[in-house]
């Protein structure tokens, strides 16, 4: 599936991804981990200090869930599971806001007309769905170039970037 | 009014590209037909019954006369020569061509048009009361604060994919004309005990399967507050709304399962991180906004007019008309001019092609080049001087705009129905026709004195059944068309819901149920007591009992 960070087209992603499954322990990579799963915290809890942690989560989670492991996480990915569900364009803005500067992903159903949206509150990395086209979703992020009000890119609105 | 900044021209111009590749794509196969659904109704196009329809964004229900005649070419170049007024004040074309629909935007985007989230689950055009600005005693002009609404709320990133749509009304004065306490959130411009602007602030309010009257959350915001405010309610819902199930999706919902006193504190919370931040409005922002509304350049003279008096001795028809059409202006010798949507032969909020050149015509030529769209489907042109309001008159009576019907029965709200929409269970444009003959006699009409009569082809309430003095709600009956009747509900300060008469009556027995109730009201009303105030006294039982008295 076409990864894009910092709207780049990605080769590879770096990340493992471990899904937890109930009875069975994860076996950990050499670095980088992302951890599915909703007994996340509990791998969390385990996951060597060494390694750079990750969690994909989706918009059940509140921010009350994460902010203990704000600190720990590198990576936090959303998951849509379906585009009309928009409360993880609102936790993208409680992360950011709390702090959260590691990388923040968007997957499941996130199309290219939801890119530059999902950007303004805070997500800089983009799982698309298998078949997407990636240069046409790069082209998307500059469709609407102008915009009313701030967002977590910029928390000014129009009229104070102008003064 | 508002023109736009380049700023404003270039979101719009925008917006207008990027909706041409969307629908590109959905023709080429390569967005799906639910995805295109959801971008397609965040700009207005829906599928409905027989084809595509359209719908205009009118921001606070005004327009220019340039507008006005751009909507007419629209009508007549990609349209049935027609357009439709709602009551959240936008204009629906009935008949465009999906294809060409990006074509349609481009040329309302040359006259600072759009059709931006006049549908879908998002921040809604902002309504207010068609007489801003122009009646006494206004506490402030609402209109630069529903622009401030328009702006921020215009492609919102984070409130694209709310629980379901969102309504915003904003009033200026202590009189309620834009419905705001069956919005999601009203907003009442109110002044403090230190004498400073701010709005109280009523959330939770909402017609369709479950109406609601809004409560309040907030008694004073500071004016300068606003958005942030607005911005801790919307965040709040899109975390907390239900998404299970679409008819449970409102805010309303939310606010009724919560309680008012929870959601409030949840709100609270939520502002208190966002209250002195960039979203804090700046008074240079406001006052460059309401510098675009200030008033005309009123004639000092006007009132010193002799023909108007003349007019009215000598020309009866005139006299009714402007009795009944015509309200106070804040400015000695002039008038606010109602236009009829309602005409005796035709649907409700329908208007012409050649009407709507008609209009912006008498716009420019006595109106200041502006026309306000009013929540209950008319048109109204708000700065007319006296001495002009016999040629305005004469010009509207020629093009069957001037019934002198407004607030009357037939002066009735009433959503499209069967005939075109596809959500609709039963019809209505044969009901309103079915009335219109009924109730023919204007002097009848004029006796009964204000009613609202609203009327909606299904339980979504487009046509805000609830809160007529009499309600209609069309529904379906084992594939035939029948009407359940609810009296005494008000949208306006009084706000309240109707009550179900009894049960639903077929729809050729309408027109004489209506008959029966408004006999038993002019049987039972006393001196000077309204249609609304008497059923509010004498409760619904009378009422019932005449108009089922032959079940008996």
């Amino acid at each position: 599936m076409p990864l894009i960070i910092n709207r780049q087209l990605q080769n590879v992603d770096p990340w493992t991804r471990l899904q937890s499954v109930e009875g069975e322990s994860l076996s950990w990579p050499e670095t980088k981990a992302l951890i599915s799963g909703t007994d996340w915290p509990t791998w969390a809890a385990r996951c060597p200090a060494k390694l750079e942690l990750g969690v994909s989560i989706t918009a059940d989670t509140t921010l009350e869930d994460l902010t203990p492991w704000l600190d720990r996480l590198s990576l936090i990915e959303i998951c849509f599971e379906v585009f009309r569900d928009g409360r993880g364009f609102s936790l993208a803005r409680l992360l950011r806001r709390a702090g959260y500067q590691g990388e923040l992903r968007a997957a499941g159903d996130v199309g290219q007309d939801r890119l530059a949206y999902l950007e303004r509150c805070g997500f800089n990395a983009f799982v698309l769905p298998e078949g997407r086209d990636p240069l046409q979703a790069l082209a998307a992020f500059e469709q609407i170039q102008v915009h009313y009000q701030g967002a977590a890119d910029d928390p000014r609105p129009i009229y104070r970037q102008e003064a | 009014m508002y023109q736009y900044t380049q700023v404003d021209q270039q979101i719009v111009n925008e917006r207008v590209e990027e909706f041409r590749d969307q629908t590109r794509r959905y023709l080429a196969g390569e967005l799906s037909a639910d995805e295109f659904l959801a971008l397609r109704l965040m700009n207005g196009l829906y599928i409905q019954r027989q084809a595509p329809m359209l719908r205009v964004a009118i921001p606070y229900g005004l327009t220019s006369a340039q507008q006005m005649r751009k909507l007419a070419h629209i009508a007549r170049t990609y349209d049935q020569g027609y357009g439709h007024f709602t009551t959240r004040t936008n204009l629906q074309f009935n008949w465009p061509k999906l294809e060409e629909v990006p074509d349609i935007l481009a040329e309302l985007a040359e006259v600072q048009m759009h059709a931006i989230q006049t549908s879908g689950n998002c921040i809604r055009n902002t309504t207010t009361d068609h007489f801003a600005g122009v009646i006494e005693g206004e506490i402030e002009d609402p209109r630069p604060w529903c622009e401030i609404i328009r702006q921020w709320s215009t492609l919102h990133p984070e409130f694209a994919y709310l629980p379901r749509k969102f309504k915003i009304a904003v009033t200026g004065s202590q009189q309620d004309r834009a419905a705001s306490q069956v919005h999601d959130i009203g907003l009442h411009l109110v002044k403090n005990a230190a004498g400073e602007l701010g709005f109280e602030v009523l959330v939770g309010g909402g017609l369709g399967r479950t109406p609601v009257i809004g409560k309040v959350i907030r008694e004073f915001l500071p004016a300068l507050d606003l958005l942030s405010y607005l911005d801790a309610i919307l965040r709040v819902y899109n975390l907390k709304g239900r998404r299970d199930n679409k008819y449970k999706a409102r805010i309303k919902i939310l606010v009724e399962s919560l309680g008012i006193e929870a959601f409030r504190e949840l709100v609270e919370a939520e502002w208190q991180f966002t209250r002195d931040t960039e979203l804090k409005l700046t008074h240079a922002e406001v006052e460059r906004v309401k510098a675009h509304f200030t008033p005309f350049a009123y004639a000092a003279d006007a009132a010193e007019d002799t023909r108007l008096a003349q007019h009215l001795a000598e020309d009866e028809a005139f006299k009714i008309w402007y009795e009944r059409n015509t309200r106070a202006h804040k400015v000695p010798g002039y008038r606010c001019v109602m236009v009829s949507l309602k005409p005796q032969l035709g649907a409700p909020g329908d208007i012409t092609a050649l009407q709507m050149e008609v209009v912006a015509d008498l716009a420019e030529a006595y109106s200041f080049a502006e026309i306000r769209s009013t929540h209950d489907q008319n048109l109204l042109l708000a700065d007319v001087r006296q001495a002009d309001l016999y040629q305005v008159w004469q010009t509207l009576s020629e093009h069957n705009l001037a019934r002198a019907n407004i607030n009357t029965l037939t002066d009735m709200i009433v959503c499209p129905g069967f005939d075109f929409c596809a959500l609709a269970n039963a019809k209505t444009l044969n009901i309103a026709d079915a009335i219109n003959a009924e109730f023919e006699d204007l002097d009848y009409l004029y006796d009964l004195g204000d009613i609202q009569l609203n009327m909606s082809g299904c339980i979504n309430a487009c046509g805000h059944h609830h809160v007529g003095h009499i309600g209609i709600l069309g529904v379906d009956k084992k594939g035939e068309d029948w009407y359940q009747i609810t009296l005494g509900g008000s949208a306006r300060e009084d706000a309240s819901l109707g009550k179900v008469l009894g049960r639903s009556v077929a729809a050729d027995e309408v027109p004489r149920v209506l008959r029966v109730i408004l006999n038993t009201y002019v049987e039972l009303r006393q001196p000077e007591e309204s249609f609304l105030e008497c059923v509010r006294r004498v409760g619904l039982t009378p009422f019932k009992e005449k108009v089922y008295a032959a079940d008996h």
